[in-house]
């Protein structure tokens, strides 16, 4: 049994291993952490762990006090909370909880910080809605089934998240990590009908 | 593969077709599309983005929907008219952020997404001076900021109820009207970003309920307005008048004319510069310039929609007769009889004053509209002719209970009256446009435009009158009165009975004994002033006479009457008068008056 076991989690580690080598994207991107003391000795490991079992299991995290059932954007009036296409982005880029070693000493400063990557929680009018269900019926925005044809945009159980637009894996190389180009607004226009 | 070539070509037509028709309804190719490869001579030199010229997804603004850009200044000019019921107030809300470009004076390339020293670099910094800079002077285009609501539309039954708007002008969150009213920035099918076209006055009219407007001339003529005939510096958007609708006449932003938005500067260039034979069929322009006109560029600036007719100051403006929005084409044919009096097409309409002397909106009839001006208010012009009773009020000349009046007011029947031409008798009504119009008027056989603009004969006449004195008579002298008076039955005195002697060998003009208008019953004694006598003083002069020295007519009965007055060098006192062939006259009289032929009846 405990030969078993071993050799289960030698797979495991080798199938991330392909894995990781297949996602060659996070090498070298914004999210590659590998430098970092605090998060381990791989790309990965700054967000993936295979052991740790506190929730969320999928993509375990180092702070699991973060609030997670908080709403972003103007759309969620219906109480509705993100997914984890966007809690766990927000993890580090709500700009209050973060990493120490990516908020260095200053903990809170993150928050007021001009890193472009904060997202600032003061002002729900001032970000995209995540969270949120995709408009199906808004005639200012395309059909549902146009944006899953596109097949860049993604909406998780027909949600709009931070994964939507942005790839952490960085697959595309692009800038800030989106699943597809933006030029002529290529990925705004995906869904908005302007 | 013959047969397959034209299915392609169809097939690739149809292809381009459909990408146009969603190009028009997208941002993207429209002019708001300032990327690196947007359409228009103003994009960026490399971003290749489109949205992000306004919008960002993350750390907007802090207002919706996503704002990348700063505000823009926090004062502007707003627009003011004296008409104006609603309050307006500075821009808000999405208004400012069109202005954060369209004000001119923010960078185009300074958005929120970039840092202040390394903005989106761009054709042009700011939006050129022209069509699309408002600047910061809103005074003269449409006014935004205000709250559309029913207070408004109460105040002016020309503005329909917010809540009858059409849902395709979206107002603000307070019901407040912003260039988004009109205007879908990201839309672009119908040409200027407008939510509803602005042919045929459409999109106008959802808020603007003008009276008479759908009937109106300016609604419905197809009449051509090619190249810069309407307004000397831009095409109009349209080729016919029908088309451009409001437009013909209003520029909706940086109107020359701020307020009421008018396309011309001055009040009457936005009438004359089309009807001046450039688009409508009569040369208006080239009436008033007559020697005695509606001279209407004469007092320019004074004219204001909001005047009242016993106050304003003097002036003339084409819409103190005309209303522009309800205005129809005249009927053709001479327009005299019982029903001319009422008001025809091209003045519908029309605030005036009644004969009662009540302001009214709506004129009736034609004649309410001059009181406004030759009535009770403080503009009126002076007097042309020195009389025994002087008044400058025309509406009290023609008081239908005066002793005598032309029957503008109402009929009059005076059996006296016997040299009426058919079909006007006894009874009949006139109106002030029957001896007041144009002397080319097409109603009096002429080619020009009916009604008073401008004539050769003053004061304003349709035809010649002369009114000096030792005038030899014939048919041109007097050809005003012989329109309607047969010049045989009153040189064969038919009715007064020395009506030959006096026009004819005394060569004295009608105005001498005539005022054409009235003797208002207020002045004038109820049998002194019959027969519309109203002797002209610069040419009769008192006599003396048993009762003192005066100026004097009576009148006896049907066609009698008697005289006391110096005149052409003869005086008559109680010089009597009667016509034989009138079946009734008063006896006695006529041996009283022989001493007025003392200084010589014959010449």
């Amino acid at each position: 049994m405990r030969r078993t076991a071993i050799v289960s989690v030698y797979v495991l580690i080798a199938v991330t291993a392909v894995g990781a080598l297949a996602l060659t994207g996070i090498e070298g991107s914004k999210h590659d952490f590998s430098n970092e003391d605090w998060a381990g000795e791989d790309a990965c490991g700054a967000c993936h762990t295979p052991h740790r079992s506190v929730p969320p299991k999928t993509a375990p995290l180092w702070d699991t006090s973060a609030d997670l059932s908080r709403t972003f954007g103007t759309s969620a009036a219906d109480g509705s909370t993100p997914g984890r296409g966007t809690t766990l982005c927000l993890r580090c880029h709500d700009g209050t909880i973060a990493p120490a070693g990516a908020a260095g000493a200053h903990r809170e400063s993150f928050a007021f910080s001009t890193h472009p990557g904060a997202v600032s929680t003061g002002y729900a009018t001032s970000e995209h809605p995540v969270g949120v269900e995709y408009p199906r019926t808004d005639k200012g925005f395309r059909p549902l089934t146009s944006v899953v044809a596109s097949g860049t945009v993604t909406l998780p159980d027909g949600m709009v998240e931070c994964v939507s637009c942005h790839d952490p894996h960085d697959e595309a190389g692009l800038y800030a990590m989106l699943v597809t180009s933006n030029a002529r607004s290529a990925l705004c226009l995906t869904c908005h009908k302007k | 593969m013959r047969g397959w070539t034209p299915a392609l070509i169809g097939l690739a037509a149809i292809g381009v077709m459909a990408g146009a028709a969603v190009a028009d309804e997208s941002v993207v190719n429209s002019k708001h599309d300032l990327s690196s490869r947007g359409p228009g001579p103003i994009r960026a030199t490399e971003e290749s983005e489109v949205c992000i010229f306004c919008h960002t997804p993350h750390n907007a603004a802090p207002q919706t929907p996503l704002w990348n850009r700063a505000n823009p200044r926090t004062h502007y000019r707003i627009y003011q008219s004296s008409t104006l019921d609603a309050r307006i107030d500075q821009p808000s809300g999405p208004s400012k952020m069109c202005l954060s470009c369209h004000d001119g004076s923010m960078a185009l390339g300074n958005v929120l997404s970039r840092p202040a020293d390394e903005p989106i670099v761009m054709t042009a910094r700011t939006i050129p001076p022209g069509s699309t800079d408002l600047t910061d002077d809103l005074s003269d285009d449409h006014p935004i900021g205000f709250r559309y609501d029913r207070a408004v539309s109460n105040a002016d039954d020309e503005i329909r109820p917010p809540e009858l708007i059409s849902v395709e002008l979206p107002l603000g969150a307070h019901g407040e009207m912003h260039c988004t009213t009109c205007h879908d920035p990201h839309n672009n099918e119908l040409g200027d970003f407008l939510r509803i076209s602005d042919q045929m006055a459409a999109i106008c009219i959802t808020c603007h309920d003008k009276d008479g407007w759908h009937r109106a001339s300016h609604a419905t003529s197809r009449k051509r307005t090619p190249g810069r005939s309407v307004d000397p510096t831009e095409r109009l958007k349209y080729g016919n008048v029908t088309s451009n609708g409001c437009m013909s006449c209003h520029k909706i932003h940086s109107a020359r004319h701020p307020e009421r938005l008018l396309r011309a500067r001055r009040d009457e260039d936005n009438c004359l510069n089309c009807h001046s034979g450039a688009v409508a069929n009569f040369n208006i322009a080239a009436d008033i310039r007559k020697r005695s006109g509606h001279y209407v560029p004469g007092r320019g600036g004074v004219h204001d929609p909001a005047e009242r007719p016993f106050t304003m100051r003097r002036h003339v403006e084409c819409v103190d007769c005309h209303n522009p929005h309800a205005a129809q084409p005249n009927p053709i044919g001479r327009v005299r009889g019982t029903l001319g009096q009422v008001v025809k097409g091209p003045n519908l309409h029309v605030p005036g004053v009644t004969l009662s002397g009540r302001e009214t909106d709506d004129s009736r009839f034609l004649s309410e509209i001059c009181f406004k001006c030759h009535g009770d208010g403080v503009a009126r012009p002076r007097l042309q002719t020195t009389r025994q009773v002087s008044q400058t009020n025309v509406r009290l000349e023609f008081q239908v209970s005066n002793p005598s009046f032309h029957p503008v007011g109402g009929p009059r029947r005076n059996s006296d009256v016997v040299s009426l031409i058919s079909p006007l008798r006894v009874g009949s009504t006139i109106t002030c446009t029957d001896c007041h119009n144009s002397n080319n008027a097409r109603a009096f056989g002429g080619s020009g435009a009916n009604g008073p603009h401008g004539s050769l004969f003053e004061p304003l006449l349709v035809r010649n009158y002369d009114t000096d004195d030792f005038t030899p008579e014939n048919a041109e002298a007097y050809s005003l009165c012989y329109g309607c008076h047969d010049r045989d039955s009153i040189l064969n005195d038919e009715s007064f009975s020395r009506h030959r002697r006096h026009i004819v060998d005394i060569r004295t003009p009608c105005s001498v004994c005539h005022d054409a208008h009235g003797v208002y019953r207020g002045q004038g004694g109820t049998n002194t002033h019959t027969n519309l006598i109203n002797f002209d003083l610069s040419v009769v002069s008192p006599a003396d006479s048993p009762s003192g020295r005066r100026v004097e007519y009576t009148d006896t009965g049907r066609m009698s009457g008697n005289c006391t007055l110096t005149c052409h060098g003869m005086t008559h006192v109680n010089f009597p008068y009667s016509n034989s062939s009138a079946a009734s006259k008063s006896s006695g009289s006529s041996l009283r008056g022989l001493s007025g032929t003392r200084q010589g009846g014959t010449r």
